[in-house]
């Protein structure tokens, strides 16, 4: 049995998609470095990331099918599901030969898996942007700690870059030990371990007011608690100001 | 007072208000500006009643020279009273943004001295957050019956939303708990409101630089059950507001018995299930092509508590259905129970790949447990019991009976 392993990166995981088009023998997986458990029956070929074979891909991708389709990818690649990437080379498979169209075909197990995938990951991002909570720290940066299931850092320091693009921010995905930093101008990632952090003088006064908004918001008389735990899961509670204590 | 206590007060005075919504503009940043709108709108946090918090929603105050009767902040309440200042409320939407608790604010009011008076503290606010502060976040503002339009006019230059709220659906209604309002007071600001939207989306097209009005456009809302009113007139009200005013939404908002007055209705709950009815029936006016005439009529003015409205349209229309789920057009496709938008839309699409195949559908996802009764898929039909008319209402029923407990919605 035959395995791709590839870096992690984007471009990575598009040299391998490149190189399964391309060779001879037709991998039965693709993996990440650090995801893949070898076994005694096999056979691993290493993935060196080759910018000029992922442009490639990336080109075809955006060229023979869609935009709308290497959005997908990109979120798929996200997502860090298990064996994501080799349902990524079926559904491509399928896309060169159909064009912009597969997107539409619902009922197709392959396209469906792809697409609800990508939806995983949209869907938490979506939700993130507005579950993230800054505060303010002693230098004035403001601080904004997750533990999203999926990859979305990147999708969030993008929309937070042109929305809150006057004051200095780090978001930090503590269950990855990455951050995001922004000093004013561009945003960029960076690895980073949980530490401590110093809050500033002011920000507890924001912090008890935004509690106490948020206990007069509600109406007594339609209390349902299911409702809001639905809509706002457990998981996401312990770095939500109004939720945490 | 400190701030604490007013925000206390006027979040608590202000929670009536069943809209929320930061959707519908797309107001971008601008050079040394904070804030966004997007498009979708985005949620923040949800209350313990379930709905969702995306603008810090407050009165300016709750000081209130009307006294209605289904209202908390009536003037003859006894109750704590409190009242901010422009720089308060720019202060606590602005470090409110910047943390990310918020899309923007949503500034409502009492009455406080005369409308002009309250309008211009509005005004004030939202002209000092866009243009001192450069805030480009959402901002729905009030319009308060019975202020100058000019005022009126210049808050919707800063606003995303603007509201001016029915609250009772009927002439009477107005009367009777509200002697203080009049109703012209109340369909003047809207109407001006509505027709500079219109406006301004002509000239949008004759000169590129025309400044935003009121871009996320107009909404009010109407108390269900504290006047007599039945469904069908408030859906007829709600119909006419789409079509002639141009309204975005209606939001409709359970009456919550906060008041003893002979006036009103003694209820122990608020009738949440009709107002769930009710904004199933306003997503069909608005999204479904139905009219309110096809929905109920003089003889049968209320929706069914059992069963969701387009369900029983379906029921009292047998003789359209089954319908044959790879030939029916979008428009028929979207007036089968259990087949929404989206579903309807997926349908389409799907159809264009093969003639789909019942387990195809259920990959595509609508509500099969309504839907099985009224479609078929290559000429079969799926239901577990035959397609009679004359009994399909009742045993539905009882199928769905065990299943449908009520669900609150959480479209706010």
């Amino acid at each position: 049995m035959l395995y791709f392993i590839y870096d992690g990166s984007f471009p990575g995981l598009l040299t391998a998609i490149y190189e399964a088009f391309y060779s001879d023998n037709f991998p039965e997986g693709i993996f990440r470095e650090k995801n893949f458990t070898d076994n005694l029956f096999s056979i691993t070929k290493k993935i060196e990331t080759n910018q000029n074979k992922a442009d490639k891909v990336y080109d075809a991708i955006r060229n023979k099918i869609s935009n709308y389709t290497l959005r997908t990818i990109y979120y798929c690649y996200l997502s860090e599901l298990d064996e994501i990437e080799i349902d990524l080379v079926y559904y491509l498979k399928l896309g060169f030969k159909e064009g912009a169209k597969i997107n539409k075909y619902h009922s197709n197990n392959q396209v469906k898996k792809i697409i609800s995938a990508r939806k995983k990951v949209s869907r938490e991002a979506h939700r993130m942007k507005g579950l993230l909570r800054f505060q303010t720290l002693k230098n004035g940066v403001y601080y904004g700690p997750m533990e999203p299931d999926y990859n979305i850092i990147e999708i969030l320091a993008r929309h937070f870059a042109k929305r809150l693009s006057d004051q200095d921010w780090i978001i930090h995905d503590l269950s990855r030990d990455i951050a995001a930093i922004y000093n004013q101008q561009q945003w960029a990632l960076t690895p980073l371990k949980e530490t401590e952090i110093e809050i500033s003088n002011t920000e507890q006064e924001y912090q008890d007011l935004w509690k106490e908004f948020f206990d007069n918001i509600a109406i007594e008389n339609r209390k349902n608690l299911k409702l809001q735990q639905q809509n706002m899961p457990k998981k996401y509670w312990k770095h939500l100001i109004e939720k945490n204590d | 007072m400190d701030l604490k206590t007013k925000l206390s007060v006027l979040s608590d005075s202000a929670k009536y208000d069943a809209s929320c919504s930061s959707s519908g503009s797309s107001r971008s940043n601008k050079k040394n500006g904070v804030g966004n709108a997007a498009r979708n709108g985005i949620c923040h946090s949800w209350s313990e009643d379930g709905r969702c918090i995306s603008l810090l929603k407050i009165l300016y105050t709750n000081k209130c020279i009307y006294d209605c009767a289904y209202c908390v902040n009536r003037a003859s309440n006894d109750r704590q009273r409190a009242s901010f200042t422009p720089e308060e409320v720019v202060k606590l939407t602005i470090n409110f943004y910047r943390r990310n608790y918020i899309e923007g604010l949503f500034l409502s009011s009492a009455v406080e001295k005369n409308p002009n008076y309250t309008m211009e503290q509005l005004l004030t606010t939202a002209k000092k957050l866009r243009e001192e502060h450069k805030f480009n976040g959402y901002i729905h503002l009030k319009a308060i019956p019975g202020a100058d339009s000019s005022l009126i006019r210049q808050a919707g230059t800063y606003a995303d939303r603007m509201s001016v709220n029915i609250e009772l659906p009927s002439n009477k209604g107005l009367q009777k708990l509200a002697p203080g309002k009049k109703k012209e007071d109340i369909l003047k600001p809207m109407n001006m409101i509505g027709s500079k939207i219109v406006e301004h989306k002509k000239n949008k097209k004759k000169y590129k630089n025309t400044p935003q009005f009121v871009p996320a456009g107009q909404s009010t809302q109407l108390i269900v059950g504290a006047t007599p009113e039945p469904d069908y007139q408030i859906l007829r009200l709600s119909e006419s507001l789409y079509q002639k005013m141009n309204l975005k939404r209606v939001y409709y908002s359970a009456y919550v018995p906060v008041n003893q007055s002979s006036n009103l209705p003694a209820i122990p709950t608020p009738p949440l299930l009709r107002e769930h009815r009710l904004y199933q029936a306003d997503w069909l006016l608005r999204f479904y092509g139905f009219s309110a005439n096809e929905l109920l009529n003089e003889k049968n003015p209320e929706l069914d508590l059992d069963f969701d409205p387009k369900l029983d349209w379906a029921l009292r229309n047998l003789d359209i259905f089954p319908v044959e789920i790879n030939k029916a057009s979008y428009d028929l496709l979207l007036r089968i129970p259990g087949i929404g938008v989206r579903s309807a839309k997926k349908i389409i699409s799907a159809r264009q790949e093969k003639a789909l195949k019942y387990r195809d559908l259920k990959k595509i996802g609508p509500a099969l447990n309504r839907a099985k009764f009224f479609i078929t898929c290559r000429g079969k039909y799926y239901g577990e019991f035959a397609f009679e008319p004359n009994s399909l209402r009742e045993k539905l029923k009882h199928k769905l009976g065990k299943q449908d407990k009520y669900q609150q919605l959480s479209l706010f």
